[in-house]
């Protein structure tokens, strides 16, 4: 082993220094270029080319399921063959940054919907307009999704997995605790009450709600949804002010403060920083919380499904998940296309992902065969329609990262006395504008 | 400076005579809090371990293993994606490859820098070294593109010529001070006797180094075995990819929430051989630090 | 870590030109290998960070020309500059503290060769034949207040290992002991098997106590080994990034932000800034090569008096 490899280990070493002059002249021109030369998407038609290409798509672990089974449906049924990477979920953007600046990105990659705006502003995809315009069931495609995708009036993404946010129950607790376990609380009071009023049962260990306190996309993914169902936005339109000390939002920190202090919380949720924000939950020590949908069918016991209340009642989500596009590396941007428009068919959106109890991305299928056995699948289909996805350029600096000032004001204005809502909603807006 | 050559402790002997006088019955009652204290010691160094190899079988709701005892966190590890035996045979090879350059590189600078004078030496000691001073992550970046144009981007290979670079610090260092242990007199006399410098190296010299060839390589294997990042940066396709970089992906479902079952099985496959190779070797590892006179 | 670099030559004048001739180019030849890949997969990455750190290079677009010397202002001015420094020395302090103590401890515990002490060596060796991923991994089930065996007490009594800013911040620090403790304790061995027993036996005919001789001979003829420990534990310490990726990312209110950590976090999480990443990671460099000498420096001229 060691004499083999010392023999060929130096000679591809010499090789390195030979390209070496090519490398150091080549790195400036690696980010620049984003015009693919080749089979672009606009030869591809409606339709898009079936020839029996290679395709690789890479996509992060938390969607996997619904991606193997999304690639597999589609590898069994066309010609062209999809390989999927599975990337872990907090290294997918170092991963896809090390790929963009080599010029080796795959041929369609997710994107976490809240990130695509920027992503789709540094020209990782190409442009879909023409395609997408050409589909006849676009005005059905989510609007969130879409729109996240969209600069300049340039669509370049579609909805790959939709993740909901909406507010489950225990309906066993429910019962013990004497509330009606088919009736969801219509405001966000009637939940903080209830949560109160199962925390009053005593049960050892269990806690009336739960939720991420040191996680900022938990906390956009469950608490915008209360802004949303009282026709609220937490940002302006383009996503650079932001508008989190309205009154609306000072009530629902109010509440959240006064559940934190009676002690309905549970106390993990203080330091929850994302890794098992839910889990009180799924193990049935939590009474109700906002969840995310996708987890509907691991979940083991009868859990009541509704959408997110606000301060006025209403009931909205955050329509989360990822997008898919087309790589600005793809150099077979026609057969992408053709694995895209079957994504967004009936085969795929009912057949796969309605079978799966997934959401569907197109609102024309949200009742389907599927949907009509459980009538909860109906639910979030419908609310998924009026639900809200925030589109910002900044958005993970200023809310999913860790150690982000919408993470310092929600912990001032919960677990603190609430006094620095407004100074740390300017910072927000500071970062939104960097 | 003592360059010692490493003769066995004296003092260990005596005293440890000296010990022996006191095991009468006596001797041993006044032992008993050091051996309650020490075990304790070991205790809190070995539990986790064992606790998380218990509760890798054990039930736990929200994992493959609700109900009783059993291997059902294994099981969902060993069908991830590609399948265990995929990721086992990947970090196998980048293992066997790095530790084989890892060996090979370091034997060939250990000797230069202990038994020659050249040029440059103490420069590239030092620049070796330096390697320890730069934030790994920071390093990748470059490290990719830089693969890319040689076309080994998306290879074992590539991987293993990175985690070869981030080993030779230690195993430059630690073969260094073998090689300056062993007594000069040993190769001059193999040189009078006609070898050439590769063949004293060949014949006399690595025999008389192998604790430290045996450190350096279980060093090179921990390190390519556990290592994440690199490979995590540099691999595309799922069926390349290696264990670790596996069960990275195995922990986090859905939203960010972490299957404990599944976590505390990877961690047990990713230790086991570790620990396994560890207790084979030890003996051989220690002595390895000892002849190699760490002492400046 | 001084080494002795020159040997005595025992050649003649006259032949020993063409001898040192042959020696060094055999020398490079040897040292070859080692040369290039240094060169090829260390230097010339590095020249590369040197360059980002002078560039507007944002992650996803790559390099758009040098902006010499915004980087660097920026990452000075980072919000999280200050606390990242101020944490990051606090805890190589405190860990550098806690090892070499720790280390010697052990050492001293199982410096005998019994059975029984071979066994303890071995306990306390374990730790580190994992990888510090799997480490953290393994702590981060163990301080979970859901899966882990301390979750019931910890409700109890109403405490969260990764809580508090100092909770986290020592809970890391028993993490790091327990993986480290038994590779610096092999350090301390050996260098506790270098002090010849004569010194010892001086030291007992003179009539000297326990404390006496590990204050006035165990501990400075220790000294070279306390110095190699010390400066790589430093340099470890200062770079430690894992640990608190895995165990707090950062948390709980930013209290556990690592210099390390905010380099990646340039990089990867929210600013996508390599050009930000990279200046940081010159300033450490730099830092790090300044304290090192500086702590060889002393500690040699300590060890030569």
């Amino acid at each position: 082993m060691a004499i083999t490899i010392r023999r060929h280990g130096p000679m591809r070493v010499v090789a390195g220094i030979l390209t070496t002059g090519v490398l150091m002249t080549g790195l400036a021109a690696c980010g620049g270029s984003t015009t693919p030369e080749s089979s672009g998407v606009a030869s591809a038609g409606t339709e898009g080319v079936d020839d029996g290409s290679a395709l690789t798509l890479w996509t992060r672990a938390p969607l996997e399921k619904q991606a193997k089974l999304l690639v597999a449906a589609y590898n069994s049924s066309h010609k062209n063959q999809v390989e999927l990477t599975v990337v872990p979920n907090d290294d997918y953007v170092a991963k896809v940054g090390a790929a963009a600046g080599s010029g080796s990105l795959p041929d369609l990659f997710a994107a976490d919907i809240v990130y695509v705006p920027n992503w789709v502003k540094q020209g990782l995809f190409q442009d879909l307009t023409a395609q997408i315009d050409g589909l006849p069931y676009k005005d059905t495609i989510n609007k969130g999704h879409l729109s996240a995708g969209t600069v300049d009036g340039k669509e370049h993404v579609l909805p790959f997995v939709l993740d909901l946010s909406m507010l489950f129950w225990n309906k066993d607790l429910f019962t013990k605790a004497g509330l009606d376990p088919e009736k969801a609380p219509a405001t966000l009071d009637e939940f903080a009450k209830d949560a109160k009023a199962i925390q009053a049962l005593n049960l050892p260990g269990t806690y009336g709600t739960a939720t991420g306190l040191n996680c900022g996309g938990c906390l956009v993914f469950t608490w915008f949804p209360s802004l949303y169902a009282d026709g609220e936005q937490p940002m302006n339109a383009d996503g650079t002010v932001a508008q989190l000390d309205s009154a609306t939002a000072q009530g629902i920190y109010k509440v959240w403060r006064d559940l934190w202090s009676s002690g309905a919380v549970l106390p993990s949720s203080k330091d929850e920083a994302g890794p098992t924000w839910t889990a009180g939950f799924t193990e049935g020590k939590v009474g109700l919380m906002f969840y995310p949908a996708t987890l509907l069918s691991s979940t083991p016991f009868d859990a009541g499904v509704a959408g997110i209340p606000g301060i006025k009642g209403g009931a909205s989500t955050f329509v989360g998940g990822d997008g898919l596009g087309i790589s600005k590396d793809s150099k077979k941007a026609a057969q992408a296309w053709n694995f895209l428009q079957w994504m967004m068919s009936e085969d795929a959106q009912v057949g796969v992902l309605a079978k799966d109890s997934d959401v569907v991305s197109r609102s024309d299928l949200a009742d389907n065969q599927y949907s009509t056995k459980d009538p909860r699948l109906v639910t979030i289909n419908k609310v998924a329609g009026n639900g809200g996805t925030p589109v910002a350029l900044n958005f993970q600096q200023a809310y999913n990262a860790t150690g982000s000032p919408w993470l310092t004001l929600v912990r001032n204005a919960v677990l603190g006395d609430g006094s620095s809502i407004k100074q740390d909603n300017a910072e927000i807006t500071k970062v939104l504008g960097q | 400076m003592a360059t010692a050559t490493a003769t066995p402790k004296p003092a260990v002997t005596t005293r440890r005579a000296a010990l022996q006088k006191g095991s009468s019955l006596g001797g041993i009652a006044l032992r008993m809090p050091f051996w309650v204290l020490s075990g304790a010691i070991a205790v809190v160094f070995l539990y986790p371990l064992i606790w998380t190899t218990v509760a890798s079988v054990s039930p736990r709701a929200g994992t493959n293993q609700v109900d009783g005892w059993g291997f059902g966190n294994f099981v969902t590890l060993g069908h991830y994606q590609a399948g265990i035996w995929q990721y086992l045979l990947n970090s196998t090879l980048v293992c066997v490859m790095s530790v084989g350059m890892t060996l090979a590189v370091s034997v060939l600078g250990g000797y230069a820098f202990g038994r020659f004078s050249f040029p440059g030496k103490n420069l590239l000691f030092l620049v070796t070294l330096g390697i320890l001073m730069v934030p790994y992550a920071t390093l990748l970046i470059p490290l990719y593109v830089l693969l890319s144009k040689v076309g080994l981007q998306n290879s074992l290979f590539g991987v293993a010529l990175v985690l070869t670079m981030f080993q030779l610090p230690f195993s430059t260092f630690m073969m260094r001070i073998s090689f300056e242990s062993v007594p000069r007199e040993l190769d001059e006399a193999a040189m009078v006797d006609g070898c050439t410098s590769f063949g004293a190296l060949r014949r006399v010299l690595l025999p008389a180094v192998r604790p430290g060839l045996i450190t350096v390589g279980l060093f090179a294997f921990l390190a390519a075995w556990n290592d994440f990042m690199a490979p995590l940066i540099l691999i595309n396709d799922s069926n390349r990819m290696t264990l670790p970089l596996a069960i990275a992906n195995l922990r986090v479902q859905v939203q960010g929430v972490v299957d404990y079952g599944a976590t505390e099985a990877g961690v047990v496959v990713l230790a086991l051989p570790c620990v396994v190779l560890f207790l084979i070797l030890q003996r051989h590892y220690v002595r390895g630090f000892m002849s190699g006179a760490f002492k400046g | 870590m001084t080494m002795t670099v020159g040997r005595p030559r025992r050649l003649s004048r006259t032949r020993r030109m063409s001898r040192t001739q042959t020696h060094a180019v055999l020398g490079w030849a040897y040292a070859a290998p080692t040369a290039l890949f240094v060169l090829i997969l260390f230097v010339l990455p590095l020249l590369l960070v040197t360059r980002m750190s002078a560039s507007d290079w944002p992650l996803l677009s790559g390099d758009h020309g040098i902006n010499l010397p915004k980087n660097f202002t920026n990452a000075v001015g980072d919000r999280f500059f200050g606390p990242a420094v101020a944490f990051t020395l606090k805890y190589t302090v405190l860990a550098t503290v806690l090892l070499i103590v720790l280390g010697l401890g052990l050492a001293l515990l199982v410096q005998e060769s019994t059975r029984w002490k071979g066994a303890l060596r071995v306990a306390f060796l374990l730790p580190s034949a994992l990888g510090l991923a799997s480490a953290s991994l393994l702590f981060y089930v163990i301080y979970s207040p859901i899966a882990g065996p301390f979750a019931s007490v910890a409700q109890r009594w109403g405490f969260s290992f990764l809580g508090s800013p100092n909770a986290a911040l020592w809970s890391t620090l028993f993490l790091i002991v327990w993986r480290f403790a038994g590779f610096y304790m092999l350090l301390m061995l050996v260098g506790l098997q270098a002090i010849p027993d004569e010194v010892y036996e001086a030291a007992r005919i003179d009539g000297a106590s326990r404390l006496q001789t590990f204050r006035d001979i165990t501990l400075p003829l220790l000294r070279p080994t306390l110095a190699l420990s010390t400066v790589l534990c430093v340099t470890g310490s200062l770079l430690a990034f894992e640990q608190f990726y895995i165990l707090t990312k950062g948390g709980p209110d930013n209290s556990t932000i690592t210099v390390v950590q905010l380099i990646y976090s340039f990089a990867f999480q929210g600013r996508n800034d390599l050009g930000l990443a990279g200046a940081l990671s010159v300033i450490v460099l730099v830092a790090l090569v300044v304290i090192n000498v500086f702590q060889m420096r002393a500690l040699r001229t300590g060890g030569d008096s």
